[in-house]
């Protein structure tokens, strides 16, 4: 009769230690590679910088997919250290060293050559929402490859424009991404 | 029977025993809400004649859901993710500077192109006084300027570990041109006005006058155009 008992008690303690493993997240995805470009407008020049220094992480669970890219401020280089340097001294980039992107997408976007996502973006002390920005999903093997264009302004971040020779430079601050997911 | 039955007890208990101890540490593993980002001032206050950004103050969000990866996540070392006020204040001070610097190299050249358009009735055979002083104070404004050009340049702090590339090596190295040459320019045009007032013909060192201040005026102006244009 004690050993009924006691087979109960664990049983039920079995039972009850069983749902904790069972929230773990059903898959992750890590980035692999990233390109990051941002292009900036001036009369008399146009303007590339470039990271490779992004990081990121998805994690998937119950069909929803949370995705986190984090990039330096100071990882873009335009082939002008002086032009970089002021770059980062008008981000704010000292103050807030990163750039962070999130976004939510169903899991079964990954099996979508087209997705638009909305992006919360942090940059330069601000928040910043982009609403349906598309992308291009490339599947490369277990990776997938998506490619896009993020409509980011000066203004959205307030951002004082640069100027040259009196002239600012133009709002409109397109960054390019092209990037590579694999799961982990 | 009977004695097997609490032996068998103790032995599920074994196996099951830690699932109980378990369980609580599982919770605490979970991915924790990640900290919020020191205390920093908002941003710098933003341009009036900006729009407002639809914004908040940058703090680490927090995940709405612990799924949600967070900063730690990624694995950033310190170094790329602490704020760093002091280095901000720095490039601040530093932009500020290299600002007036460009400001003043600009209404530096306007002089400068005068000095040099004068410079043709300052010599030769058939000069007044009055062309020659006109030359002579058009050029003290130019060296004028472009000390107070140079000195924000010179002062302007550095960034520790850069390493300069681009175009603007070329914008420093026109330097080791035109600084010397605003040095001996003056000096020069010195001799060959005292000269030119004892009714002599400007003669020796003082004759370089000339060929020393178009050469570094062209290294100024290539100097500007090297960080104003892309070649």
């Amino acid at each position: 009769m004690n050993a009924r008992i006691l087979i109960a008690v664990f049983s039920a303690a079995f039972v009850l230690a069983l749902p904790p493993l069972a929230t773990a997240a059903d898959s992750q995805w890590v980035l692999d590679q990233s390109t990051l470009t941002y292009h900036v407008s001036h009369p008399l020049h146009q303007t590339e910088g470039v990271s490779h220094a992004a990081r990121g992480k998805g994690v998937c669970h119950d069909g929803q997919c949370d995705f986190l890219i984090a990039v330096p401020v100071k990882s873009f280089d335009s082939g002008d250290s002086n032009r970089d340097l002021h770059m980062v001294q008008v981000t704010r980039g000292a103050q807030f060293p990163l750039v962070t992107v999130r976004t939510k997408l169903p899991e079964s976007a990954s099996a979508s050559s087209t997705i638009n996502a909305d992006l919360d973006v942090e940059f330069a002390g601000q928040t910043a929402h982009y609403k349906q920005v598309a992308f291009q999903l490339v599947k490369e093997g277990a990776q997938i490859r998506i490619t896009g264009t993020i409509p980011a302004t000066l203004a959205d971040f307030k951002i004082d424009p640069p100027s040259l020779l009196t002239m600012p430079v133009k709002n409109e601050i397109p960054i390019r991404v092209e990037i590579l997911w694999r799961p982990q | 029977m009977k004695a097997r039955a609490p032996k068998l007890a103790v032995g599920v208990a074994a196996l099951l025993f830690p699932l109980l101890i378990a369980e609580p540490l599982l919770a605490q593993a979970a991915p924790q809400p990640p900290p919020a980002q020191p205390d920093n001032p908002p941003a710098a206050t933003p341009s009036q004649n900006l729009p407002d950004a639809p914004s908040t103050t940058q703090t680490e969000s927090k995940p709405e859901s612990k799924t949600e990866p967070s900063l730690n996540d990624l694995g950033f070392p310190t170094e790329q993710t602490q704020p760093d006020p002091k280095m901000q204040a720095l490039l601040d001070k530093r932009t500020h500077m290299l600002k007036i610097h460009q400001r003043m190299g600009l209404i530096t050249t306007i002089p400068l192109l005068a000095t040099l358009f004068t410079s043709v009735n300052a010599g030769g055979k058939n000069t007044s006084n009055t062309d020659r002083n006109v030359h002579l104070i058009l050029g003290a404004v130019t060296g004028d300027l472009y000390g107070i050009t140079a000195y924000y340049a010179i002062r302007a702090p550095r960034v520790p570990g850069t390493q300069t590339r681009g175009p603007i090596r070329f914008h420093k190295a026109m330097a080791y041109i035109h600084v010397p040459g605003m040095v001996l320019t003056p000096i020069l045009g010195a001799m060959a006005y005292s000269e030119k007032n004892k009714g002599e013909k400007v003669h020796g060192i003082a004759s370089a006058h000339g060929p020393v201040a178009i050469v570094t005026a062209g290294a100024f102006g290539a100097a500007l155009l090297s960080v104003s244009i892309k070649f």
